[in-house]
């Protein structure tokens, strides 16, 4: 890894956590003036800023500059907090997103523009700039006294803010005798009102000799020091106030929001900050898992040896060694969890918009953010998430007209609960909305041929509501650009299930709906059912299994190409998996396993049992390999396939 | 010591310093931790940041000044902000450097305030 890559690597991580602090705070800023609030959101603002000159993004600089100059005049109070605004603040905030996301991928942001951010943004903050008096120039001829001096300090012409440096130049002075005047004064150079064009007369009486004098008056940026009568190096051309105070006063308090947001304020950015938290990349979290797999699998083998010689003293001393690697893997694994609330904490912002966009009035709450899962996990749940919450207020919740209209509050409620069952992390998002219409659903499907008008009576809601699940199925009358692009409720729930979780909905016509999501808390470690096939051992899921039968061979019929056999009155396909494990007699065990409702069966001599795996991808030599999921490697060193059920059946 | 809000910079600035031989005895992330690492390390020259969480650095300056009066303490600032280091130059700061930090300037700072 390069040090710029480092650089790059902490510089996207830092920003996007001030990038959010920003985006949070400016919502709990539209809900009305908080103190707190403007100050996180400065800082934030100053240390994007910062950081994006250091890394040398100056589009991404500039925006936070102005953005900067706008809180800055928010803070001081000369400015009032208004919805437009409020808007495009955090229209500047996308753009520093996209920017974030541009420098992520190598880029360097200056592709994209914000120069029309930076002009609206220079609106709110009109400049009165102060043009005033010039610096005197003062030359008389010198009567110095033997201790008096007379010097004339030009700052170096490249220096970032030259009236520090001089007055530094007059502080060092100070210490080795007495300022007699200078020009301009030291309280001119302190209050900054006139303009420092970088040089300065000093008049100064000390007894410490010439050279004592010019080696405290010459320090860091400064371009030279002229006692009188030396020759002056060429004046530096005057700088230009590089800051001027901006002022502009805005009447008109915050226009009747469309939505109100609620983040949870017990934890504010306090508790953000108040957690001491390291950096690491996550690769490297993953080199050191594997690490810890690959001790435990030689745990295992040493554990094996040493029990063939039967040494009682290292079986104990492996015994704990066994148990510090289980607890290091456990670590591992801890370590790997993230708080959902770092997907979370977009959320109140996407609500707002969609609810502004569709005129509704909504109040969000979030709970649970703490809730932990692991990173693979948390990944690919961003989206699916994104899409429920959308489509809650698109299509859940009622205009505030309609909500009064059926004597619900104008101000539609929508929860995002996150909490912990059974080791599992369940993920709920409730509106109190109109409710899926059932025969709305039965209408689309008869529509699309997805049942038979006959038959539409007889199913249960639950089935009515599984076709929302049907690829392309959607009941919205007209496809907005919120809440109808892109992905369906069908790919939520295939991205859902392929991060081995599920999802539910319960809705009441008129009350409002209810998702829910159920998620493993990670996908590293995987229970599977260990058996052998042809004398080899693969491992399937267990839960893609569903039972394990014991057939009668008499009842395999052959359909076709394929086999089917009878187990209790239902027909299953038998998958043989003669490629992967050879031509063998079919066994009379079978495991039976499903997959999206469809059940088959695999033969397999013998099922050794059931136990907790980490399950590895295959490497990239080997390439994709249908049917295979990953491998694990059990204690005796194997590598073992773990089988994919869903791309076998 | 260096003291800043973000790792990026304290990262960026350790590693200026280092190249310029220096060594970096602690790091601390807002005003009060300062006060406290300054208190038991003690270092020939402190890096402040100026706005920071909890305290910033001007009042960690003034604590540490009041206690340490012979403290080295150079500001770290950007545009914007001469008021702030003007007021930390009164209350004692040696000197200050402007982001984005360029070595050169960061080594002869450091170089000028350790020698006065």
């Amino acid at each position: 890894m390069s040090d710029d890559d480092g650089y790059r690597k902490l510089f996207v991580a830092e920003s996007r956590e001030n990038h959010e602090n920003v985006v949070r705070n400016l919502l709990v800023l539209e809900e009305g003036s908080d103190d707190e609030a403007i100050a996180e959101i400065f800082r934030s603002a100053h240390t994007l800023k910062g950081m994006s000159a250091s890394m040398g993004f100056h589009e991404m600089e500039h925006l936070c500059h102005s953005m900067e100059d706008v809180f800055d005049l928010i803070r001081n109070g000369h400015t009032a907090v208004e919805q437009d605004l409020i808007d495009v603040l955090l229209a500047g905030t996308d753009v520093i997103e996209e920017m974030l996301d541009d420098i992520e991928g190598g880029g360097d942001c200056s592709s994209i523009s914000s120069s029309h951010l930076v002009a609206d943004l220079e609106k709110y903050a009109s400049e009165t700039t102060e043009e005033s008096a010039e610096v005197s120039d003062a030359s008389e001829s010198c009567e110095s006294a033997p201790d008096s001096f007379k010097l004339t300090i030009t700052v170096d012409k490249t220096c970032a803010m030259k009236d520090i440096r001089a007055l530094l130049v007059l502080q060092n002075l100070e210490s080795l005798g007495t300022i007699v005047s200078s020009t301009p004064t030291k309280e001119d150079l302190e209050d900054g009102t006139v303009p420092f064009s970088g040089e300065m007369e000093v008049e100064f009486v000390s007894d410490a000799g010439m050279d004592a004098v010019r080696s405290a008056a010459l320090g860091t940026e400064i371009a030279s020091v002229c006692f009188a009568g030396e020759v002056q190096p060429e004046p530096d051309e005057p700088d230009t106030p590089a800051e001027s105070d901006t002022v502009s006063v805005k009447s008109s308090g915050l226009s009747p929001a469309a939505t109100v947001t609620k983040v949870e304020r017990t934890e504010k950015s306090e508790k953000v900050r108040e957690v001491k938290n390291l950096r690491v990349d996550i690769t490297r979290l993953d080199q050191m898992m594997n690490l810890v797999e690959d001790l435990v699998i030689n745990g295992g083998r040493l554990k094996q040896i040493a029990g063939m010689y039967k040494i009682k003293e290292m079986d104990e001393s492996l015994s704990m060694v066994s148990r510090s690697v289980s607890d290091l893997q456990n670590l591992m694994m801890n370590i790997r969890m993230i708080p959902l609330n770092q997907i979370f904490n977009r959320f109140p912002r996407v609500v707002r918009d969609v609810a502004h966009h569709d005129g509704k009035e909504v109040e969000f709450t979030m709970l649970g953010g703490d809730t932990e899962l692991d990173r693979s996990v948390m990944d690919g749940l961003s989206d699916p998430l994104l899409h429920l919450i959308r489509n809650g207020v698109n299509h859940g919740l009622e205009t505030p007209d309609e909500r009064e209209a059926s004597g619900k509050p104008r101000k539609g409620t929508l929860t995002l609960s996150a909490w912990r069952e059974q080791g599992n992390v369940i993920i709920e998002l409730s509106e109190d909305g109109k409710g899926i219409n059932r025969n709305q659903i039965l209408k689309k499907a008869i529509e699309r041929g997805l049942v038979q008008e006959e038959g539409a009576a007889t199913l249960t809601d639950q089935e009515v509501i599984d076709f929302l699940f049907q690829p392309g199925f959607s009941t919205a009358e007209e496809i907005t650009d919120i809440s109808g692009r892109g992905v369906g409720l069908d790919v939520v729930k295939s991205t859902i299930e392929s991060l081995n979780g599920s999802i539910k909905v319960q809705t009441e016509l008129g009350k409002g709906s209810r998702f829910t999501l159920t998620l493993p808390p990670t996908m590293a470690i995987v229970d599977v059912m260990m058996v052998r096939i042809n004398d080899r051992r693969c491992a399937i899921p267990i839960n893609g299994v569903v039972e394990v039968a014991k057939a009668n061979l008499d009842n395999i019929h052959k359909v076709g190409t394929s086999e089917v056999i009878m187990l209790r009155d239902e027909v299953l396909q038998i998958f043989r998996l003669n490629e992967m494990f050879g031509e063998r007699p079919v066994s009379e065990i079978m495991v039976v396993v499903l997959y999206k409702g469809n059940k088959c069966c695999i033969p397999v001599d013998v099922v050794e049992g059931q136990q907790e795996v980490v399950v590895k991808p295959v490497s990239s030599v080997i390439g994709n390999c249908r049917g295979v999921g990953g491998i694990t490697i059990p204690g005796d060193g194997a590598v073992v396939p773990v089988l994919d059920v869903n791309t076998m059946v | 010591m260096i003291v800043d809000d973000t790792m990026f910079m304290r990262t960026l600035l350790k590693n200026i310093l280092f190249s310029g031989g220096h060594d970096i005895v602690g790091e601390a992330e807002n005003g009060e931790e300062a006060i406290a690492l300054y208190a038991k390390l003690k270092p020939d020259l402190v890096t402040m940041d100026v706005v920071m969480p909890k305290l910033n650095g001007i009042e960690a300056l003034k604590s540490i000044k009041g206690t340490n009066p012979e403290a080295k303490v150079i500001m770290c600032t950007a545009v914007g902000q001469e008021q702030m280091v003007k007021l930390a130059i009164k209350t004692g700061a040696k000197g200050y450097i402007v982001k984005p930090f360029q070595a050169p300037k960061v080594l002869e700072e450091v170089k000028n305030v350790l020698s006065d």
